[in-house]
């Protein structure tokens, strides 16, 4: 599948607008935008709720919620994107409110960084890659979404304001601190 | 006026360039990040390899493709379009009656005037 760059600022444009128009007229052009980013709203399910079943049904909803919604998309400075994500949070807070503990821990089934050809290398990637995915499922909901939404999805602070409802300015200040939390935590 | 950017801010800035691949040295230096912040972005560099997106399930994938297909399917039949555009619906529902006045009208005016001819203009129709 191929992806947008991960790191896109709104402040370029929305890519997703003609398909997003598409799907207006005729619903069936959804399938576009479906299948541009089942990927990322799964990520964003999954590194939160650290459960692949769990994350699927977060994820089912997501969709079937945006559908529904899709004629109500406006363009108005947001992106679609920040749009789906932010259906995608509400689903999850009400996943998570639902099963009463927060999500996090198991995370099985995440492809291991490569370590190249040689395989003690790869093994120590992988125990670094584990250490740091406990350590984030030790921050705060809240910070622990902020390097989710930018390091897995690659959404901008802007965007990222909007999924979460709170100013670019304060998103970048929690992006700031829960790195600085992960790094006290790994030391 | 232009503001000088926070510490935030330009870490914000290195994380994009970490993102699109640049060396942690290199992003941080280029977004003109303080000598203490550096280390941070060797931590970024970790977390993005430490989190690649996780694969969907390909029975998951075409089971919500067909349920989303079913769904754009299912829009298309005509009473959920006039119960999403109730507009649209008023519109249809008004040029419909005033269509229908019109044909009752000009059907009483053809009565009224047959009527009016009397036997003789029946005749001629016999």
């Amino acid at each position: 599948m191929s992806l947008e760059p991960r790191s896109r600022d709104a402040g370029e444009g929305d890519p997703d607008l003609e398909a997003v128009r598409a799907a207006q007229i005729d619903r069936a052009a959804f399938a576009i935008l479906y299948r541009r980013y089942l990927e990322r709203v799964y990520g964003y399910c999954f590194y939160l709720l650290g459960d692949h079943h769990d994350a699927e049904d977060v994820t089912e909803r997501t969709f079937l919620a945006a559908l529904s919604a899709i004629d109500r998309f406006r363009d108005t400075g947001s992106t679609f994107r920040a749009w789906l994500f932010r259906i995608a949070h509400n689903q999850l807070v009400n996943a998570l409110r639902a099963r009463g503990r927060r999500g996090t821990t198991p995370l099985d089934g995440v492809p291991e960084p490569a370590g190249g050809d040689d395989p003690a290398r790869a093994l120590d990637r992988a125990d670094e890659a584990r250490t740091v995915r406990r350590a984030l499922a030790m921050l705060s909901e809240e910070r622990r979404q902020v390097l989710v939404l930018r390091f897995v999805d690659g959404l901008s602070a802007r965007e990222i304001g909007e999924v979460l409802e709170r100013s670019p300015g304060a998103v970048r200040v929690l992006q700031h601190r829960a790195l600085r939390d992960l790094e006290r935590l790994l030391a | 006026m232009s503001q000088v950017p926070s510490t935030a801010d330009r870490v914000d800035r290195a994380i994009g360039h970490v993102l699109n691949g640049a060396a942690p040295r290199v992003a941080a230096a280029r977004a003109g990040l303080p000598s203490n912040d550096h280390g941070l972005m060797g931590m970024a560099a970790t977390l993005h390899a430490a989190l690649p997106m996780p694969p969907v399930g390909s029975r998951f994938e075409a089971r919500l493709g067909a349920r989303l297909a079913g769904l754009s399917t299912a829009t298309r039949d005509p009473v959920g379009w006039a119960l999403r555009h109730p507009g649209r619906l008023i519109v249809t529902g008004a040029v419909g009656s005033a269509f229908g006045v019109g044909v009752t009208a000009y059907a009483v005016w053809r009565t009224s005037r047959r009527a009016a001819a009397g036997p003789a203009h029946r005749l001629l129709h016999r």
